[in-house]
């Protein structure tokens, strides 16, 4: 029997209520029964899968972290975002608005199952914030979103539509790379 | 005055001709025993009998570690090897007549592997081991021979090695070998050649001093950067601790005669798995040893070994250490167990865990930083990735972990 702490946290912008937990609980476990928000997927469990991703919104920025290896011990007290979170919702939590990410990848038919879905949605979305704060050369965009995707664990379409439709969004959305001018010249 | 510079310049004089005299006379290579059999006249089969057995003292005695090429597809070089004299690169030992050893006769590969001379009398670094090696017999190296020169050549030119001066100057390393390198034993025995003469109790030292060399990442070094007594006592080496693996260093750590040995078939055994540079010493060369040859390595290992201690624990830990045990919870125990238990191909444990238990938490503190890449160990026994925290932690944090980890389960609870 393990310990109990008690825990409270942001997520998607709402500071939850204090709650005993038990000290080794991890974060998914506590989104999915604590606060019914079963959106973000537990997938191998060891953190390598990254179905469970959600964006972290530390100090250093946005990141995505695999919510199934991470324990409220340490999530206590930080802010999350969880794939609930990423469209704008009128009053009565009904979807009014989804992001250019989420809307890519229906554009690109990026998923079948959907079971990875939630994971890419966080890293691509921490990848796109990102740029804005500190955009890269339009010739690095497919690399740098190989590189925030890569760890994400895909079984059925083969990781290229994710990887376009993100590679989109970045290239369609203006400040998130630098050296544009210079491309429409040539 | 005069006389005094007269003297002076005498001096002078006659330590340059002893120079001379030590260099031409005494720091060559010795004696080369004569060729095991006749190379020019192999039949078929013996020249594959000799083919084979070249390639396993090739993997016992790791040439890969530094002669691997950059792509792993062959000998040619280019692995780099850190000291405090500057870099070595390892080179083309392909046989490339331009780049490589195409020119080597075998008597010039013992030289080269035992008295650490390359033909046109050009001295090697000692990190090519050839104070392990020197005492290699020349049925192996005949062997080695045989298997090199079958291989590929690679066109690929060597990488010079970048050292400070005066280390640069490499017939300098004529008087270091002088003073620190070892004579060829009388009598090497037979080597892995002899197949069964090489009885048991040689077995083990020349697989482990000899070939695996691995007291040259294992044994302290002193300030001329040679190999100390403390054989096998631990150091600090390329930024990574090489463990004190003296019997009695790893019994205090808990380590078996068994636990080595599946430790060094497998890369995994209950203290842990390979990491660091010790990865590439199972990819290229322990887990391609046969069980009697682990056998012997772990029987050499554990010779008149003390009882190995149990695993420590300390659950006051956890109380004297809030902030880590907390930090441990949130970022350690979803793989590695809220008691440390760890996980079956995932994470190891903590408990028993022999990086914990160094007295050095340089290696500790290097994995929580960096993280460990998804590796296949031996068969089809994988671990997966260990994530890099280095952006997660702050220095304060890493500490507070450190601390309580090597309280809870390792040197702060022996």
């Amino acid at each position: 029997m393990s310990a109990l702490m008690t825990v409270s946290m942001t997520i998607n912008g709402t500071e939850t209520e204090p709650v005993e937990v038990p000290e080794d609980l991890m974060l998914l476990e506590f989104l999915q029964e604590y606060l019914n928000l079963t959106g973000t997927r537990y997938g191998c469990g060891q953190g390598v899968c990254r179905a469970c991703a959600v964006i972290h919104d530390g100090p250093r920025g946005p990141r995505a972290l695999p919510a199934c290896i991470t324990g409220v011990a340490w999530a206590n007290g930080r802010a999350f975002r969880t794939v609930e979170g990423h469209a704008e919702r009128d009053d009565e939590v009904n979807v009014t608005a989804i992001t250019p990410v989420q809307q890519a990848f229906l554009d690109h038919f990026s998923f079948q199952c959907s079971f990875c879905t939630p994971g890419f949605v966080s890293a691509a979305q921490a990848l796109v914030e990102r740029l804005e704060v500190d955009p890269v050369p339009v010739e690095d965009v497919e690399d740098v979103v190989l590189a925030a995707l890569n760890e994400n664990i895909c079984r059925c379409t083969g990781y290229v539509r994710y990887l376009e439709a993100t590679r989109d969004v970045i290239l369609a959305t203006p400040g998130l790379t630098t050296g544009v001018e210079r491309a429409e010249e040539s | 005055m005069r006389t005094l510079l007269r003297i002076l310049a005498g001096l002078v004089l006659l330590g340059l001709v002893t120079g001379l005299v030590i260099f031409f006379g005494f720091t060559g290579a010795g004696p080369v025993p004569p060729a095991s059999r006749d190379l020019e006249a192999l039949d078929e089969e013996a020249e594959a009998e000799m083919y084979a057995l070249g390639e396993y003292v090739a993997k016992a005695g790791d040439c890969a570690a530094c002669h691997e090429s950059e792509d792993g597809l062959s000998f040619a070089g280019g692995t780099p090897m850190e000291t405090p004299m500057g870099t070595v690169y390892g080179t083309n030992i392909t046989p490339s007549e331009t780049n490589g050893i195409g020119n080597y006769t075998a008597d010039d590969m013992y030289r080269a592997m035992v008295y650490g001379i390359a033909p046109g009398e050009r001295r090697l670094y000692p990190a090519m081991p050839y104070t392990s090696y020197h005492a290699v017999s020349r049925a192996d190296i005949d062997a080695l021979y045989v298997y090199l020169m079958a291989q590929d050549p690679v066109e690929k030119p060597n990488r010079p090695a970048e050292m400070v001066f005066p280390f640069n100057l490499r017939p300098l390393i004529a008087f270091w070998n002088l003073i620190y390198r070892p004579d060829p034993p009388e009598d090497p025995g037979p080597g892995l050649s002899g197949g069964e003469d090489l009885a048991e109790d040689r077995r083990g030292p020349y697989l482990v001093d000899v070939l695996g060399h691995c007291g040259e990442c294992h044994t302290p070094r002193n300030l001329a950067f040679a190999k100390t007594d403390d054989h096998l006592g631990g150091t600090v080496i390329e930024g990574a601790v090489a463990p004190d693996i003296t019997p009695q260093g790893l019994a205090r750590r808990g380590w078996t005669r068994e636990n080595l040995g599946q430790f060094l078939s497998t890369g995994l055994s209950p203290q842990g798995v390979m990491t660091f540079r010790m990865f590439p010493v199972l990819s290229h060369s322990t887990k391609y040893l046969p069980a009697r040859d682990i056998e012997a390595v772990a029987t050499y290992l554990a010779e008149d070994m003390p009882d190995p201690a149990s695993p420590p624990s300390e659950p006051a830990a956890v109380d004297a250490h809030p902030e880590g045990h907390g930090l441990y919870m949130g970022l350690c125990a979803g793989c590695h167990g809220s008691e440390g238990e760890g996980q079956p191909f995932g994470s190891v444990a903590m408990v028993g865990n022999t990086t914990l238990m160094l007295d050095n938490p340089l290696n500790l503190q290097r994995v929580i930083r960096e993280g460990i890449p998804a590796r296949s160990l031996s068969g089809h026994l994988r671990m997966q990735e260990m994530p890099a925290f280095e952006a997660t932690l702050e220095d304060s944090e890493l500490e507070a972990l450190t601390e309580y980890l090597r309280d809870r389960w390792g040197v702060g609870a022996m």
